[in-house]
């Protein structure tokens, strides 16, 4: 097979990042400032904050200056690894998201896994038995999982498992100040269970497509034609052939989902980065909301990139160099 | 396998019906609680818990760090670390021939921060120095700039000298003192030790902050009240910003209290047989901002007065508000000393606020809206999106002043955003509240030259007679004399109706039916200002 991928290519890719990265930056900047209200706007709501404290901590945050100098003071720290204090609580953003981090990567990881584990018989499965009821049973489940809003499935699987029956609790990582490794799967099985669900709702149904398109070309009927098991025909043969939309799928989501499972982490109190960006936007918290932006942005371009190498080493039709 | 399939269905209906009924509830995930460990379900995270720096309600704080005073739950200021409320009688308030004022403040022997060093007057003339100093950057500098200078003659003694008469004196230490021996000579802007986990003088201290996820208080060793306090070991807050998580976490047992719970979700709450829900009258009005300057016909009495009563505000404490909270009048809310009852009323009346805008020549046109020279009386209510109460009453109103020839449209905004709505005047009404401090000071909101930037008369309104009363009223210390010039101020506004009363915000708060002691706060001090006194039964 080869090596599919140069270092060149890579290289290559890496140098073109720069300046979409750069221009990315830009428009952040300028969309969220363009927000109505700021980060001072929350302390208005104190009858004791004059209009002399907004300017004193206008001031004090550098909010008072033109907004091109306030985006290349920004910039020019951001690049030198600077990434500033929040202006919420005056911690280090680094410090701020880097301890939110394990949560958002351990919810991820889990919920990512879960759902492959889902789709790849359910898509694969319903591709064979076109038709026939498990398609039939996949479509209306996957359907349905498609169309759930995760903040109405979230609370639904809270009602039923934590306040009905009384099995898992409601939300959080792990019960405060103890608990086992019991515990704590027991906190992750509900927030995995709604990404898991609806992730592979939509996952299953493009991997069905590709399966369906796939097995009907020639090479697959070759194969047949010469003996090869159908098990292997379907799992060696048509599968790898078939990865590749659902590989750019499940990339870009992964990417999206590594800056934070906004809705998710909020319905169950998830101390990830979800429900940090969450708090960041309410608070018009500008450092940390560019900070994770930034981040988020640089997941989808890194991602983008794996995606890409990923299906070379799948589908060696596929030129990656 | 259908009959497979309707078994699961039948199960999960049967398991989602159960759920709804608050009183299947069969065991408290959390553990019940007890006098080892209350949790708390909040609303967000705090900013900080240096109380002079946070923007957020300092429940958490003042479990912790305590007050030269605090206010209790008739809203009256009450000593905490200081032996008594200075006031002119008791000789703590002397005026001086110049127009300034100086205020002497016993402090309670034998108080110690929680690392064992003295609380003494030179912790209370620190906070002063760092408050007004250019390297601090509190929250709010009110009341201090007017401080021009704190005496220590003694250990146990603070003498507070005021360029100006400063009425709400008795409130500027209510957020509690600096503790100079950790503080000096320090940016407290980024003294994360102590604004993580500060050093009070309070029944608790902080044992962990799990960013996200909760902060655990745990009782101090001594007390200054005594080994005795407080009764409960340890407090446990979660941070569950979605509301029905935080509901449904207290039906689960997982939490015990919700503070400030949703009205919408009252009958829900009242019906779990292990919860209580206190009402305690509030601070707060909620409110028609009528911008002047914005949409000039508001400038006219006759359409203020017109549009008041053209509300059946009677009609929606019963039905929309479900009975929790009262019709406002004005301002100042019952809870308050500075309260009178004797001023005028608008009872819903659409014949006698037809009239008025007929009087005022606003006349029907052929779509039902009335107009003036070619002018519909026609603007936008902008409000809070996502605030059941408010999209609801913001409904009602819409329809209420379209059958009196007057067209509004609804405008829903994020919080943040509305904040700076308001700052900039760019609206033309607004249904929105004001939570006032306990002290009954107006001026902010309805002096002639407090406009935004100035401060916050977002009505545009202006009444010189008011200015005056009310300014007068800022310089007075005498409680009686106070009290006669805010009833007179009250009458005014009563009167001239800048804005649109709707009703007096009542405090919600879920707590365990096993809790003792437990007596609420009208005020943003918060329902733990007396926390050291909680037990369960």
């Amino acid at each position: 097979m080869g090596d599919p991928v140069s270092p060149r290519f890579l290289a290559r890719r890496f140098v073109q990042a720069v300046p979409l990265l750069f221009l990315v930056s830009a428009v952040v900047f300028l969309l969220i400032h363009a927000a109505p209200g700021g980060p001072l706007a929350i302390y208005l709501a104190n009858p004791n904050v004059r209009p002399a404290d907004i300017e004193r901590l206008r001031r004090a945050l550098g909010l008072d200056r033109p907004l091109w100098q306030q985006y290349w003071t920004w910039l020019w720290a951001f690049v030198r690894g600077d990434w500033g204090y929040s202006f919420s609580d005056g911690r280090p953003v680094v410090a701020r998201i880097v301890e939110r981090l394990p949560a958002t990567i351990e919810l991820v990881a889990v919920a990512l896994a879960c759902a492959l584990a889902l789709t790849m018989p359910i898509g694969i499965g319903a591709a064979v038995r076109r038709g026939r009821w498990f398609d039939r049973a996949a479509t209306i489940a996957s359907m349905a999982g498609v169309a759930l809003p995760a903040f109405w499935f979230g609370l639904l699987l809270q009602m039923i498992f934590a306040i009905g029956l009384g099995w898992l609790p409601s939300s959080g990582r792990a019960t405060p100040g103890g608990g086992g490794l019991v515990d704590h799967l027991q906190h992750l099985l509900l927030p995995t269970a709604v990404l898991a669900i609806v992730l592979a709702s939509g996952w299953s149904r493009y991997l069905r497509g590709s399966m369906i398109e796939t097995l009907s070309q020639p090479f697959v009927a070759a194969a047949r034609a010469r003996g090869v098991p159908e098990r292997r025909v379907v799992l060696r043969h048509a599968l790898p052939n078939a990865l590749g939309p659902l590989i750019a799928l499940v990339t870009v989501d992964a990417a999206l989902l590594v800056s934070g499972a906004v809705v998710t982490e909020s319905v169950f109190a998830w101390p990830g980065l979800g429900s940090l960006f969450t708090e960041a936007l309410a608070r018009r918290d500008y450092t940390v909301l560019m900070a994770m932006l930034m981040l988020s942005a640089s997941a989808v371009v890194a991602f983008n990139l794996a995606a890409d190498v990923a299906h070379a080493i799948v589908d060696p039709r596929v030129p990656a160099s | 396998m259908s009959a497979v399939r309707a078994r699961a269905a039948a199960a999960i209906v049967l398991a989602t019906a159960t759920a709804g009924a608050p009183g299947c509830v069969s065991r408290a995930r959390g553990g019940w609680p007890s006098n080892d460990l209350l949790i708390v379900g909040y609303d967000r995270e705090p900013d900080t818990l240096n109380r002079f720096s946070t923007h957020i309600l300092e429940d958490i704080e003042s479990c912790i760090v305590e007050g030269l005073t605090t206010t209790d739950e008739q809203m009256r200021v009450v000593p905490l670390l200081a032996t008594e409320v200075p006031t002119i009688e008791n000789g703590g308030v002397r005026l001086r021939g110049d127009g300034g004022m100086d205020v002497v403040w016993k402090l309670r022997p034998g108080v110690t921060w929680h690392d064992g060093t003295p609380f003494t007057s030179a912790d209370v003339q620190f906070t002063v120095e760092a408050i007004n100093g250019p390297d601090y950057n509190p929250e709010s500098t009110d009341g201090f700039d007017r401080i021009t200078s704190v005496e220590t003659p003694d250990p146990l003694t603070a003498v507070v000298h005021y360029r100006e008469i400063y009425a709400p004196y008795d409130i500027q230490f209510i957020r509690g003192a600096l503790p100079r021996h950790v503080l000096q000579g320090r940016d407290i802007d980024r003294a994360q030790d102590y604004n993580r986990n500060p050093l009070g003088t309070g029944p608790y201290h902080v044992v962990e902050w799990k960013s996200g996820e909760y902060i655990l208080l745990e009782r101090v060793a001594h007390y200054w009240r005594g080994d005795a306090y407080p009764r409960i070991r340890r407090l446990l807050f979660k941070f569950l910003p979605n509301t029905n998580t935080r509901v449904n976490q207290l039906k689960n047992g997982e939490v015990h209290v919700v503070a400030l719970a949703p009205w919408d979700k009252y009958r829900e709450l009242a019906a779990i047989p292990s919860i209580v829900v206190a009402r305690t009258p509030g601070n707060a009005y909620e409110h028609v901002t009528l911008n002047e300057r914005q949409f000039t016909p508001f400038a006219d009495v006759r359409v203020r007065r017109a549009l008041i009563s053209a509300l059946d505000r009677q009609g929606y404490a019963r039905t929309i508000l479900d009975g929790l909270a009262p019709v406002a009048d004005g301002p100042i809310q019952p809870v308050s000393w500075a309260y009178t009852d004797r001023i005028a009323r608008y009872p819903f009346d659409p014949a006698k606020a037809r009239a008025l805008l007929d009087e005022a020549g606003w006349t029907p046109g052929a779509d039902g809206i009335r107009a003036r020279g070619g002018k519909r009386l026609a603007f936008t209510l902008v409000t809070q999106a996502g605030y059941a109460i408010r999209e609801s009453l913001a409904q009602a109103i819409e329809r209420q002043l379209r059958e009196v020839g007057v067209d509004v449209t609804v405008e829903l905004r994020d919080g943040t955003a509305l904040s700076a709505i308001w700052f900039e005047g760019r609206f033309d009404a607004m249904l929105h509240w004001w939570q006032l401090p306990s002290d009954p000071e107006l001026t902010t909101f309805f002096a002639a030259d407090r406009t935004p930037p100035a401060g916050r008369n977002i009505n545009y309104f202006r009444d010189d007679a008011l200015t005056e009363l009310l300014y007068a009223s800022d310089r007075t210390v005498d409680r009686a004399r106070r009290k006669a010039l805010l009833e007179r101020a009250q009458a005014i506004i009563a009167d001239a109706v800048p804005e649109i009363p709707l009703y007096s915000v009542t405090r919600l708060d879920a707590v365990p039916a096993s809790l003792a002691n437990f007596k609420g706060n009208p005020t943003n001090t918060g329902i733990f200002w007396n926390v050291h006194e909680w037990a369960i039964r």
